[in-house]
């Protein structure tokens, strides 16, 4: 067991928190785990916004206080991708939230830098009709 | 118009603009994480999305080529799109009622989520350096969803491979045989 900085990619940005590696698992203390996803451990479960998970009888999530990254996107159906030996962690939304979001119909908030590294966000054109193309140099 | 390009090198995304004539009077902006691909449910270039003015989408992403200069294997007819766009954009025509908008979109399975996690996170290796632990999560991602277009030829030019090679013409059959999923649906020709 060893403390390590990790690298934690989420879907737009990077951080970076302290965590413990043991063997090939990543293990982050509560409020490390909340900067890294955003989800709490409460009492009643890992907790987001008004959503509560039942984490009771799930063995292997906490250890010693420490919450054990892959049990964690098990316990709430996040696809995380633990890299111990790099030191290095992906996490994005469940299907399921990202399949609600797209049965809205609602343009999802985007904003993205242009060649000058300038931000240009979606809503910046609301008000006008928008055609968003998806290219690439490949 | 907002273009977006699914593209790790931003000078290669400046080469095509400084190439275009006339130059784009459109933002063109680089995405390099893929989020519009996570957010849109988009799986291959080039898609549209078209958004109104109240911020709903009013036609899910559709592989929309501008011309038709790869028709034989897109077997799409670019005119088709254009003329629903034209007739969109003067007169408030829409494509589709929003329950066929609705139906449309592609609901992300739970192995397309985890592949965008793995390839996001083998970028960001390949970004430190890390050129053989980025290769497995590539690869991860490839496995995981091996009909998307965005993971599996937009990671060609990332590990070196020519996205017009052999690598991209086995993927391409392999995908044409599993029946072209998830492929557009205006302007076919079959």
């Amino acid at each position: 067991m060893e403390h390590i900085d990790v690298m934690v990619v989420r879907p737009g940005d990077v951080a970076t928190v302290g965590a413990t590696r043991d063997g090939d698992g990543l293990l982050l203390e509560p409020v490390a785990l909340a900067q890294a996803t955003g989800w709490t451990l409460e009492p009643q479960g890992l907790c987001r916004g008004d959503i509560c998970v039942p984490t009771r009888g799930r063995a292997g999530l906490v250890r010693d206080g420490l919450v054990d990254l892959a049990t964690f996107g098990d316990v709430v159906g996040a696809p995380v991708v633990v890299d111990a030996a790099e030191g290095a962690v992906s996490i994005t939304e469940p299907a399921g939230r990202r399949a609600g979001e797209l049965a809205s119909l609602a343009a999802p908030a985007l904003e993205l830098p242009d060649l000058d590294g300038r931000p240009v966000r979606l809503s910046d054109f609301t008000g006008r009709k928008r055609l968003l193309l998806a290219w690439a140099s490949w | 118009m907002i273009a977006v390009a699914l593209d790790e090198s931003v000078e290669a995304v400046r080469e095509w603009v400084d190439a275009a004539d006339p130059r784009p009077t459109y933002p063109v902006l680089v995405d390099q994480e893929h989020l519009v691909a996570e957010l849109f449910g988009i799986i291959n270039v080039p898609s549209t999305v078209w958004i109104d003015e109240s911020g709903r989408v009013v036609r899910p992403p559709d592989i929309t080529p501008a011309d038709n200069r790869f028709r034989d294997f897109t077997k799409i007819d670019a005119a088709v799109h254009h003329g629903a766009l034209r007739r969109w954009v003067r007169e408030g025509e829409l494509p589709l009622p929003a329950e066929e908008v609705r139906a449309r979109r592609q609901a992300p399975t739970p192995e397309l989520q985890l592949a965008r996690a793995e390839r996001r996170l083998g970028v960001h290796l390949l970004r430190g350096g890390r050129d053989d632990a980025a290769r497995r999560h590539l690869d991860r991602a490839a496995a995981l969803a091996p009909m998307d277009w965005t993971i599996r030829r937009g990671s060609m030019p990332l590990v070196g491979e020519d996205p017009f090679g052999q690598a991209f013409f086995d993927f391409y059959t392999a995908w044409e045989a599993a029946g072209r999923p998830g492929y557009g649906f205006t302007g076919h020709d079959d």
